[in-house]
């Protein structure tokens, strides 16, 4: 093993690098700042030292900011503070006494003193003699180190990778060791994680660890980057930085389609596309003369932000906060800086004029987009109809599967047909027993969007007088005073000669019958009168029956909210038209007298029914969900049916039999799958509308307030763009790319340093600015920058380089007093160890439960949630925006990778949320981590764990061997090294009492086994396998689970 | 009894000592559920902005705000003017309405004719304060209110109206109000999160403007101290209920191996956040039992119960909600937020507003009487609020069933009741068409600075260090506690 002990710099650097033994004494300075606050006998560096105090407690009225600034003075300028004023100099180089500011900042008299008290700002003894040691030491000014191009520094010792040789020079100062190396078992865990965003499987990791070639790390890497999941992972930071999500954020938060976008960010990291020209194709891959339907999705980026369907909404007001939000997101994430402040006033602290901004703001301010926009599900213009470019080979193994469930359903096993038929025959036998309708006494009807035009006739009929748009009404009704439970509910739609051509409905006009599509019923009981239907008590109905539909209107579309599933009866049908819903309890109108029915006519604009009349029922329904010509079918013998009748019967069950509801559902999905890997599809993008829109300054901002006109140009303080640069987006992206851009690659290879160690080179992500924090090591930060863009901005190359480094790979097992001295692991003495994130946690879960579906791209997901928790605070009933209700997937869509779960912004999936995922609605580079109780609720009983914890179970048991063998290889699954002998002990006896306690509660064990809704080995013992599904639990839930140490 | 505690503790104490505010690896355990462990109290270093937390002494240790969604109607209901009457159907004078901006839902009008209330009002109790008739209950608690009738904001629309309200800024990426008190204050029960919000329908009008999780978010402070939603059912926390099959002794008993583990494995990395962790999974158990207690309200009195209305039998209803709220501040919850939804009566103004009214005026004041009596009320910070007050001219045409109020943030109507602020009183006031502040206009930062005052917060000096900026609730903007409200 390689000597951890550091190499003095002095011996090492000439010898190692001639040309660049003469370091700048900047630079010598930054090598020296300290982290712990430690010794301070170094030199001040005025950037490091100084310029933070100054500019917390000074620049706001002496600074850069003429229309704040005080006396004239500026203290950001060497020559304005070292100049005398009425006989009065700010600072006197080297001479603390007869400096103004010196004694001003010392002053008891508080209107002599500075920062005035008015200014809740005071400034520490320690930063007093800061700056008294500053003027001593001569009072010298520097420019911002960030916004100088970086120059490629020697690394300051020999023999040493790199990285190393930075970070070890930091420790020799700091007089620190670095930790030994992490253990294989480990590392391999570690870096696994890190580029796949996956644990390694315990086969993977016995073959690394017994893996003799030395160069099995570096295998592994390629190993790694190679792997498709590499993608998924790289891009999850991005789509945080670019505010990816699925619905428009403002307001009603519909539903929009931009995974198109997503698709091509995780074949960029998969192709490893250079950084340069991942950043210019989403800045202006519309605008490139090489334009493709790649590059012009690519701009999506920009599209990514919240749109607003508000109705009031005042158009230009909007605008400026799109454009404003593309600013703050380029400026965070792409140059590290945050330029918001300057959209009101010049930046106090960094030199930005409010000139500065809005010419930046120009770039993204002049594409053909509308204020409003997105309702109805529509992506708001201007848009683009493309094709994924993901390619993931999968088409033909799509066709196959598809040909296949085809098959199954159009020849139905004749056992499960019988199955089904035997359920059927038993519900047609039971139809109508005991039946009786219960007239119902009306009380009210109303509905979101209109004062009039509906009302109760008699207490018997709900009118609705005209049509009255998209919308639900909710009808209230008292129950009558009966002794016999009740089963459900029926309306019935009369037919009104009013409407045309005596329809059941209000329609669209023409002189054609006309009818409506019921997209959803949803009724609750209370003891009181409810005017609204009670979201939090909805009635569970699972039957659902009506006497007459249209065949692809069936009566079970009431049952879910989807508006593109609904009711509507058969136009031929002469006479009354209805539809009964059955409870899955019956109810005792003595504990709950009052019902209230909403009902959504969701579909079809104005159709509506007219007529309306409720009655409780009891007894069965006498209704059918099976048309008549099943019915025939059933009511014939088997042996007395003809061949159409038994084809009649096999097409139906097929069709619409519970029994196979499973391979529809999978079906629909490969349908879906492989329609995604081949059509065009809808998504959001940058263009140049035909009259761009004049930018204008703003003062303070207010749209309503615009000052002189400005075009688009960099800000001043930046080098200026390459010549030749055109004055549009792609000038900007031609600018951002520059390899002499003193950010760019700064910013890049922190975030990238962020993610493999925890935190960057800069803490601050998002601000390179003064007021940001100083680099941990500004040198290395500068040496990684330097040979990211020398690489031609290769990101894998830089990933490799930092994974490949001692740094990387030491142990991060530390003491109290190591935690103490450096508790956020500034100075990487210790390894990054950091609990996983949101999506992390639960695709490992996935992954090792066995149930993780590894597609690749596609259309987002609705795994489980609990409840409908979207519909209790969206606009659900008086809009055709889309994802106003929950509704969840089934099969292959509920154990997709978490980066493709829909991301509703006004409500993220609570059990990512509360691992701190963010809501997506604007930029964000630093995710929290918090460690809280509802993080252990969520992994304790949230259906998806359980569910795993389950599957994982079975997984187990299918595994030959002993238990003590089963549970090594369990605990070496979920945390990726074996278990210590009091370990070993714990899940033994864990499963031991599991065993016995199940055995003792056969009922309970099924009911475990139950969650969730793929299917169970059912050739499994029950109490073996719930036992073992508790142990699965209490490993998935382990802390180091959650952590990558 | 558990040697790894005294270590737990120092090591967690000592590394939370001189932490900045973000980043990954943060220990989090005095965040755990917002709670004053006296790990977290050491831990509020002057980086963070929570040093000398309070900064004075208090006069509320927690706020119940009762936030009306939709934008409430100050000109039927509390911005009472004697000769309004007299315009009824009368163009709303140029010179009163001026060349402000209107939604784009109004300005299109030809017209802009003065509505009256649609209800009559009375001065009530001893302060002769001017409530509706519409809230009958309301006006019995009027000496307990204090109301400001001057409040303004800039936004007009709903989204960055609420989201202003609550979040001090316009657009989404700002802390709520409660995680802000829940970050600076932290929680004085280690069973239940600081901060916990309610959501109830609106009768008026359902469904009512979306809300959205941002209101009581934590946007960039921790997010353990984003609001809580709890939900009426088996369920009122995410994920609270015991997965079918799960008894209690199980659980405990795999709690018990887990705690296990997770302190083995503790002991050899030396990882304090899997100490923390072990914590966190014991708060969630404690929860599992002391939010269904605190739900279950079966051993109200029946007096009590009937003081809140036949609706607090209706889970999820703001009456129940109101109970739960007293419940909730009565276990010690630092901040509970409710939200009623259903307040934006841009039609049907007369059908809809009576319904809204009957929904929160029985439970509003059955609330304050409950805190009252308690004795809870001294210490407890009652924020009646909402995003904007409605305009005194119709929406639509005069008469027509179908005609509401427009939005209108020039002025409106808040009242805030208990700790720390003057019963009775009245502060500011509108001009004869309650369209323009004409005294003592409050901008809806002094009022997030006045409600900080209350519990000890100077709000200018409770910040948190994101994006370069000292962020404050109350924003960049100067904000100016409203000191001739408070006691």
């Amino acid at each position: 093993m390689r000597s951890s002990a550091p190499r003095s710099r002095e011996s090492s650097e000439p010898r190692e690098h001639p040309a660049h033994a003469v370091l700048a004494p900047l630079a010598l300075a930054l090598l020296v700042s300290s982290a712990s606050g430690g010794g301070d006998e170094r030199p001040l560096d005025y950037n490091r030292d100084v310029r933070p105090i100054l500019a917390a407690n000074c620049f706001a009225c002496h600074g850069f900011d003429p229309k704040t600034r005080k006396a004239d003075l500026r203290l950001d300028r060497a020559e304005s503070a070292y100049a005398e004023r009425e006989g009065v100099i700010a600072i006197v180089p080297g001479k603390p006494e007869a400096s103004e500011l010196w004694r001003r900042i010392t002053a008891t008299d508080p209107d002599e003193r500075m920062p005035p008290p008015k200014a809740q700002r005071t400034l520490s003894a320690a930063q007093q003699a800061k700056l008294r040691a500053w003027i001593e030491q001569g009072a010298g000014y520097a420019e911002h180190w960030s916004f100088i191009a970086p120059v490629r520094p020697a690394p300051p010792l020999a023999g040493l990778q790199p990285i190393d040789a930075f970070v070890r020079a930091r420790l020799a100062e700091e007089h620190l060791q670095p930790a030994p190396p992490a253990d294989r078992a480990t590392l391999l865990r570690r870096v696994t994680l890190d580029l796949t965003g996956l644990p390694p499987s315990a086969a993977e990791l016995e073959s690394f660890v017994a893996d003799p070639d030395p160069r099995a790390y570096e295998r592994c890497l390629e190993r790694l980057f190679a792997s498709p999941h590499y993608g998924e992972r790289m891009a999850l930071p991005w789509l945080d930085a670019a505010r990816y999500a699925d619905t428009n954020g403002f307001s009603i938060d519909g539903g929009r389609q931009q995974w198109l976008w997503r698709d091509y960010v995780i074949q960029a990291f998969n192709t490893n596309k250079p950084y340069e020209r991942f950043l210019v194709e989403q800045l202006a891959g519309d605008l490139l003369p090489e334009r493709s339907e790649e590059t012009q999705i690519a701009t999506g980026f920009q599209r990514n932000a919240m749109v607003t369907h508000e109705g009031g909404t005042i158009a230009e007001e909007n605008l400026v906060i799109y454009a404003a939000d593309r600013v703050k997101t380029f400026g965070e994430s792409v140059l590290g800086l945050t330029l918001g402040c300057a959209q009101c006033h010049d930046h106090k602290f960094d030199p930005l004029t409010q000139r500065d901004y809005y010419s930046l703001f120009a770039y993204f301010d002049g594409l053909s987009e509308a204020a409003h926009g997105g309702d109805g599900g529509v992506d708001a213009a201007p848009t683009l109809e493309a094709h994924s470019v993901l390619v993931t080979g999968e088409e033909d193994g799509l066709r196959a599967r598809i040909a296949a469930l085809e098959a199954t359903l159009a020849a139905p096993a004749p056992e499960r047909v019988a199955e089904w038929e035997a359920e059927q025959r038993a519900a047609l036998a039971a139809r109508g027993q005991g039946f009786a309708l219960h007239p119902v006494k009306l009380l009210k009807i109303s509905t979101p969007n209109s004062g009039d035009g509906f009302s109760i006739l008699d207490g018997r009929f709900a009118l609705i007088e005209r049509p009255l748009g998209l919308a639900a009404f909710d009808v209230s009704m008292e129950l009558p005073a009966l002794d016999v439970p009740i089963s459900g509910l029926r309306v019935v739609m009369h037919p009104a000669p009013e409407v045309p051509a005596a329809g059941w409905g209000w329609g669209g006009g023409s002189a054609d019958k006309h009818s409506f599509v019921l997209t959803n019923l949803s009724l609750s009981a209370s003891p009181v009168q409810s005017d609204q239907v009670n979201l939090n008590r909805l009635l569970a109905a699972g039957g659902v029956t009506a006497n007459c539909w249209e065949e692809e209107q069936r009566p079970e579309g009431v049952l879910n909210t989807s508006a593109s599933e609904g009711w509507s009866p058969e136009l031929t049908h002469e006479g009354p038209v209805q539809l009964t819903l059955s409870f899955d309890e019956p109810l005792a109108v003595a504990a709950a007298p009052y019902l209230t029915a909403q009902l959504n006519f969701g579909r079809g604009g104005d159709l509506m029914a007219k007529r309306m009349e409720f009655f409780a029922v009891s007894g069965h329904d006498d209704d059918s969900t099976l048309p008549a010509s099943v019915i025939v079918v059933l009511q014939t013998a088997p042996a007395a049916r003809t061949e159409p009748q038994r084809a009649t019967l096999a097409a139906y069950c097929s069709a619409h039999g519970a029994v196979f509801e499973r391979t529809r559902t999978d079906l629909a999905n490969a349908r879906e799958r492989l329609a995604a890997r081949t059509d065009a599809f809808p998504v959001m993008v940058m263009d140049t509308a035909a009259t761009p829109r004049e930018t204008r300054i703003l003062r303070r901002g207010n749209y309503a307030d615009p000052l002189e006109a400005v075009t688009p140009a960099t800000p001043a303080l930046l080098p200026p763009p390459p010549p030749g640069a055109p004055a549009d987006r792609l000038g900007l992206a031609l600018w951002v790319t520059m390899p002499e851009h003193p950010l760019t690659a700064r910013v890049a290879v922190n975030r990238f340093w962020q993610m493999l160690f925890g935190r960057g080179l800069v803490a601050t992500l998002a601000d390179f600015g003064t007021q940001g924090e100083w680099p941990s090591h500004p040198e290395l930060l500068d040496w990684l920058a330097v040979e990211f863009v020398a690489s031609g901005w290769d990101v894998r190359a830089l990933l490799r380089t930092m994974l490949l480094s001692e740094t990387y790979r030491q142990s991060s097992a530390t003491t109290a007093e190591a935690l103490a001295r450096d508790p956020d692991n500034r100075l990487l003495a210790r390894g990054p160890r950091f609990r996983l994130p949101a999506e992390f946690i639960r695709d490992a879960a996935l992954k090792t439960s066995g149930l993780l579906v590894e597609q690749l791209g596609g259309p987002s997901v609705l795994p489980y949630l609990p409840g409908d928790p979207w519909r209790e605070i969206s606009h659900y009933g008086s809009t055709p925006a889309t994802a106003q209700s929950f509704i969840q997937d089934h099969g292959e869509k509920l154990y997709r990778r978490s980066l493709y779960t829909f991301w509703k912004r006004t409500l993220p999936p609570p059990n990512l949320a509360l691992f701190d995922a963010p809501n997506r609605e604007v930029c964000t580079l630093e995710r929290g981590s918090t460690n809280t109780p509802l993080q252990a609720l969520v992994l304790l009983n949230d259906v998806q764990f359980v569910e795993a914890a389950r599957a994982f179970a079975e997984r187990i048991l299918q595994r030959p061997g002993s238990d003590a063998t089963r549970l090594a290889w369990a605990f070496t699954e979920v945390t990726s090294r074996a278990p210590a002998p009091a370990e070993a002990a714990l899940l033994q006896r864990a499963l031991v009492r599991g065993r016995a306690h199940f055995a003792a509660a056969p009922e309970a064990a099924a009911r475990v086994l139950a969650s969730g809704e793929s299917p169970r080995d059912e050739s499994l013992p029950v109490v073996e396998h719930a036992a073992w599904s508790q142990v699965a639990a209490l490993l998935l839930n382990l802390s180091e689970a959650l952590t990558r140490n | 009894m558990d040697p790894g505690n005294d270590y737990r503790q120092e090591l967690t104490r000592r590394a939370l000592l001189g932490r900045g505010t973000l980043g990954l690896g943060r220990i989090a355990l005095g965040t755990l559920l917002g709670s004053t462990l006296p790990s977290a109290q050491s831990a509020a270093s002057a980086a963070d902005g929570r040093s000398a937390l309070p900064h004075f002494a208090p006069k509320a240790k927690r706020v119940l705000c009762l936030f009306q969604s939709g934008g409430l109607s100050h000109v039927d209901l509390f911005d009472h003017k004697e000769r309004l009457a007299d315009f009824a159907g009368q163009e709303l004078p140029a010179s009163v309405k001026g060349t402000q901006r209107v939604t784009g839902m109004t300005s299109g009008q030809a017209q802009f004719l003065v509505v009256p209330p649609i209800a009559g009002g009375r001065r009530c109790g001893q302060s002769g304060r001017w409530i509706s008739d519409l809230l009958p209950h309301l006006q019995g608690v009027a000496d307990e209110l204090c109301v400001i009738k001057s409040l303004h904001t800039e936004a007009i629309n709903h989204d960055p109206a609420i989201t202003f309200m609550n979040t001090g800024n316009m657009l989404p990426g700002y802390a709520s109000m409660g995680s802000w008190v829940s970050y600076g204050l932290g929680s004085e029960n280690q069973d239940l999160p600081a901060f916990l919000v309610l959501v109830s329908q609106g009768s008026g009008k359902n469904p009512g403007q979306p809300i959205f999780s941002r209101l009581w978010g934590s946007g960039f402070l921790p997010a353990s101290h984003q609001g809580v939603a709890l939900r009426p059912g088996s369920n009122p926390v995410p994920y609270l209920a015991d997965p079918p099959g799960i008894e209690r002794g199980e659980r405990r008993a795999l709690l018990d191996d887990l705690a296990s583990l997770n302190e083995l494995s503790a002991a050899r990395t030396g990882d304090p956040e899997t100490r923390a962790r072990i914590q966190a999974y014991e708060m969630a158990f404690r929860m599992q039992t002391s939010v269904p207690e605190l739900t279950d309200t079966s051993a109200e009195s029946a007096a009590t119960l009937a003081r809140y209305g036949p609706e607090v039998q209706k889970p999820g209803s703001y009456a129940a909600n109101c109970l739960l709220a007293r419940r909730l501040l009565e276990r010690g919850v630092r901040f509970v937020q409710l939200f009623h939804r259903g307040w934006d009566q841009h039609i049907a103004l007369t059908r809809q507003l009576p319904n809204q009214c009957r929904d929160v005026d029985q439970p509003t004041a059955a609330v304050l009487r409950d805190l009252r009596e308690r004795g809870l009320l001294d210490d407890t910070l009652v924020v009646f609020a909402t995003e904007f007050g409605r305009t005194v001219y119709s929406q639509g045409g005069l008469g027509d069933p179908s005609s509401g109020r427009d939005h209108h943030g020039r002025c409106f109507t808040v009242w805030l009741a208990g700790g720390g602020v003057r019963a009775g009183i009245e502060h500011g006031a509108t001009d004869d068409f309650c369209y323009n502040v004409a005294a003592d206009p409050v901008h809806l930062r002094d009022l997030h600075a006045t409600i900080l005052s209350c519990l000890g917060i100077d709000h200018a000096r409770f910040t948190y260090r994101f994006r370069g900026l000292d962020a404050k609730l109350t924003g960049v903007e100067e904000a100016r506690v409203v000191q001739e409200i408070l006691l």
